[in-house]
């Protein structure tokens, strides 16, 4: 059904300012090294940040409103002017000829992030010790700048409890850099050891909530609009107790409020975790952690929204049994068939991964394994970590992208017409150039904005004992991987870019999560990695890119819309994506999406596809805007 | 800590044994071998043990014959279906078609696997030397990798067809998943 409706559409300055409080500115596994990167400055922005335009970039829209409406859903055009003889910022380049096409540099010292992340013992004992923590974008105060959102683990010293860690939330500046906010806006944690971070509004009341898994209790933090947080996990119904690793919000059944899917991992006690030893003999070389082989997995749960704040455990009734138990990490829901509902993708460690496809009203079959993308191209189960999906190979089908173990490789699940996955990940080149680490967070994003999604993989392994053996698998600390796409017609689809993507990704650490947020709002995308035993690194994109644009999506119930994808067409190519909340490695990304468009200024056609079904059609779009598309009524 | 528990019940029912059935000092003759009766008991636990795998692989085929009879049905009423006609009923049997030959590749469905997964956990496994020459996936008792990667190759074709089945497509994968059937259930040597 198309919606025949009046739109707005703005391409504004202070796209987000509305109700902005205290604003300072508008605006058991199978297994398979470098000086940490020098610190770069980049020039301080005086100006709302996603009004300065990225360096090198021709002008950009306009930062004064310009607002259009138009009268019909289907064929609409959007404002936006560009700002005559705006100045560009330059950074100063090194001397070489051509700059690098990728380039990253870790700014998150100086940017005010630098809260340890903190993971267990030294040694790693226990699984949990070295499973980390994820991260989320989001905008809690719609101020238009995204904010950053920590959990954290705890510190342990033997058995004993050394330090809970605080879940941080960091405000981001007109400046780019962050202030710690935790303290006045409540969401600091009562001392559980958590896994995840997820961002939704769940209650439609237009303000951005917050959903943190842990070894314990969900614990949901009810975003006020005021700048503050009220704890509401006890009346929201969500008990799930035990090891919470991912999640996402969806609307299973298409009433129009989020409902609620949480993966789980083993089923084991915090006496347990703390009485760990390293029992588990590694190539007969070192005693290393136990498990998950020889541990039961713990069931994951499925919540329906009743649309009065509550989450009612419907875990059985929408099908979603977890029968296998398997070892749950990362969930991603999204459309696979498109079909115009939301299915659900589950990476499980050392077990086939899931597929639950949704009827249409919220019941779900699981069709993994006949769907193709349960296993590997072996038929094997491989040992999940993080999910992506995303257009990887240009074709218009939604892939899948899931990391793994090392001496193992992640797996691009390549979407086939029908519903169906077929393992490309060793003709695509994603599977030899990750056999080797052990991955985590991930994403297919447009790095470079060139009209393609590239691949980001966050690596470490779980044995800090293998370093007194690095010539067998490597270390504990690894090198992250960027992987570049070709595009459609390469020969190899995607070719490792590592080594000339910056100092960003000289860093050997033992990385987990990976958000990807355009933070400075200068059109492209930035990175945030969280790593074990140490303060996350903010890789910001400093390369040479292409021209953009990114949307603010605007529905009936608020901001951000989960579900809502959008579909654009620019210099012959297509590209999709979708807004959802729960991704990579326990992590939730900026919410916007963002389209990279090459050479192209002006964007054919933008067509947004709301929750609901509706339709927001816009033509010949100006690129290097912020576009705020607002739903009709 | 079960295994543990189990091991020292185990070791002192044996000392039990051998107290009783050691001969008296009187009749010391030497070394002496080990008492008939343990050997018999051992004798007949070893039946039970090996009577107990064999019965583990006849209760795995008779879940490959269940699941394979199913996928007949389903097969029939895919087809009779596509005659008919009626799509929507096409595409619910071809999909059941679908995740049949699915179990068949992975010896039942997650039900089973969490069975699969208690056995490994408990140190089971039926194809140890299997597994080790790469032939079977841990845990797995009568589907060999070839097999299981012919079978799933069958199912996902299967799947993909569900939209707009093909009698005659079908017949094709179908004949495929008998033939890796047919060998896998070959009464073993």
């Amino acid at each position: 059904m198309r919606a025949a409706a009046t739109l707005i559409v703005c391409a504004v300055a202070a796209i987000l300012a509305e109700g902005s409080p205290g604003a300072e500115a508008p605006g058991l596994h199978r297994d398979g090294v470098a000086a940490q990167a020098p610190q770069e400055r980049r020039a301080p922005v005086d100006e709302p940040a996603w009004v300065t335009p990225p360096r090198g970039s021709p002008p950009r829209a306009d930062a004064s409103a310009v607002v259009a409406s138009v009268a019909s859903s289907t064929v609409g055009r959007s404002g936006g002017r560009t700002r005559a003889g705006e100045t560009t910022p330059q950074e100063p380049r090194p001397p070489s000829a051509a700059p690098p096409r990728f380039r990253f540099v870790n700014v998150a010292p100086e940017a005010g992030l630098t809260r340890p992340l903190l993971a267990g013992r030294p040694g790693k004992d226990h699984l949990l010790d070295s499973a980390g923590s994820g991260a989320a974008w989001l905008d809690y105060d719609r101020d238009g700048r995204l904010d950053l959102y920590l959990v954290n683990g705890w510190r342990l010293d033997g058995s004993a409890i050394a330090e809970k860690g605080r879940y941080t939330l960091y405000r981001g500046l007109p400046d780019g850099t962050f202030r710690d906010v935790t303290d006045e806006t409540g969401v600091g944690g009562a001392g559980h050891w958590a896994s995840g971070g997820f961002v939704a509004d769940y209650d439609g009341d237009g303000w951005q909530d917050i959903l943190v898994t842990t070894f314990g209790p969900v614990l949901l933090y009810r975003n006020l609009g005021n700048g503050r947080f009220e704890d509401v996990s006890e009346r929201s119904g969500i008990g799930a107790p035990g090891w919470n690793t991912g999640a996402a919000f969806f609307d299973a059944d298409r009433d129009g409020d989020l409902d609620l899917y949480i993966a789980a991992y083993i089923d084991t006690t915090m006496k347990e975790v703390l009485e760990a030893r390293p029992t588990l003999s590694w190539r007969g070389l070192e005693q290393v952690a136990f498990g998950p082989f020889g541990m039961k997995g713990a069931p994951d749960r499925f919540y329906r929204n009743d649309g009065k704040g509550r989450f009612v455990d419907a875990t059985t009734e929408a099908g979603m049994q977890d029968q296998a138990l398997g070892f749950g990490f990362a969930v991603r829901a999204f459309d696979y068939d498109d079909d115009g509902d939301l299915d659900v993708y589950v990476a499980n460690d050392s077990d086939p991964n899931y597929l639950y496809r949704n009827d249409g009203t919220g019941r779900f079959k699981e069709v993994g394994t006949w769907s193709g993308c349960a296993l590997d191209g072996n038929g094997a189960a491989q040992a999940g970590m993080g999910v992506t999906v995303g257009d990887a190979t240009g074709d218009g089908l939604t892939d899948i992208v899931v990391t793994n173990f090392s001496q193992d490789f992640s797996t691009l699940y390549r979407a086939l017409d029908g519903g169906a996955f077929e393992d490309a990940s060793a003709e695509t080149g994603v599977g030899p150039t990750t056999f080797t680490p052990l991955s985590w967070g991930t994403a297919l994003a447009d790095l470079d904005n060139d009209g393609d999604l590239d691949l980001v993989v966050a690596n470490g392994h779980i044995y800090p004992q293998i370093n007194k053996h690095p010539q067998v698998i490597g270390t504990y600390e690894q090198r992250n991987l960027l992987l570049e796409n070709a595009g459609p017609g390469a020969k190899t689809l995607f070719r490792d870019a590592t080594a000339a993507a910056g100092p960003g990704f000289e860093e050997v650490k033992s990385s987990r999560g990976v958000a990807v947020g355009d933070y400075d709002n200068d059109g492209d995308l930035d990175l945030l990695v969280t790593h074990t035993d140490e303060p996350p690194s903010l890789l910001r994109n400093d390369s040479a890119g292409g021209a953009w644009l990114t949307l603010v999506l605007e529905g009936r119930h608020g901001l951000h819309p989960i579900g809502a994808s959008v579909t654009v067409r620019a210099g012959g190519r297509t590209q999709r994506r979708d807004v959802a909340a729960g991704d990579s490695y326990m992590s939730t990304h900026d919410p916007r999406p963002h389209f990279g468009i090459g050479d192209a200024n002006v964007v054919d056609e933008v067509n947004v596809r709301w929750p609901d079904g509706t339709h927001t059609v816009l033509k010949n779009v100006p690129s290097r805007q912020f576009l705020r598309v607002k739903q009709g009524p | 800590m079960r295994i543990v528990r189990h091991a020292s019940a185990l070791a002192l029912g044996a000392l039990a044994l051998t107290l009783l059935l050691t001969p008296a000092p009187a009749a010391a003759q030497g070394a002496i071998g080990t008492p008939r009766e343990m050997v018999a008991a051992y004798n007949a636990l070893a039946d039970a043990i090996l009577a107990t795998k064999r019965t583990e692989a006849d209760l795995v085929r008779s879940i490959l014959a269940a699941t394979y009879a199913h996928g007949q049905v389903q097969l029939t009423r895919a087809q009779r279906a596509i005659t008919a006609g009626d799509a929507a009923a096409a595409t619910a049997a071809t999909e059941a078609l679908a995740a049949d030959v699915a179990q068949l590749a992975t010896e039942g469905d997650n039900n089973v696997a969490v069975v699969r997964k208690r056995l490994i956990e408990g140190g089971h496994h039926h194809n140890s030397a299997g597994e080790a020459q790469g032939v079977y996936d841990e845990g797995f008792v009568v589907v060999t990798k070839a097999a299981k990667a012919k079978l799933l190759d069958a199912s996902r074709a299967i799947g993909q067809m569900g939209r707009a089945p093909k009698a005659d497509a079908l017949a094709a994968q179908w004949a495929i998943v008998e033939g890796v059937y047919k060998d896998l259930m070959k009464p073993a040597k």
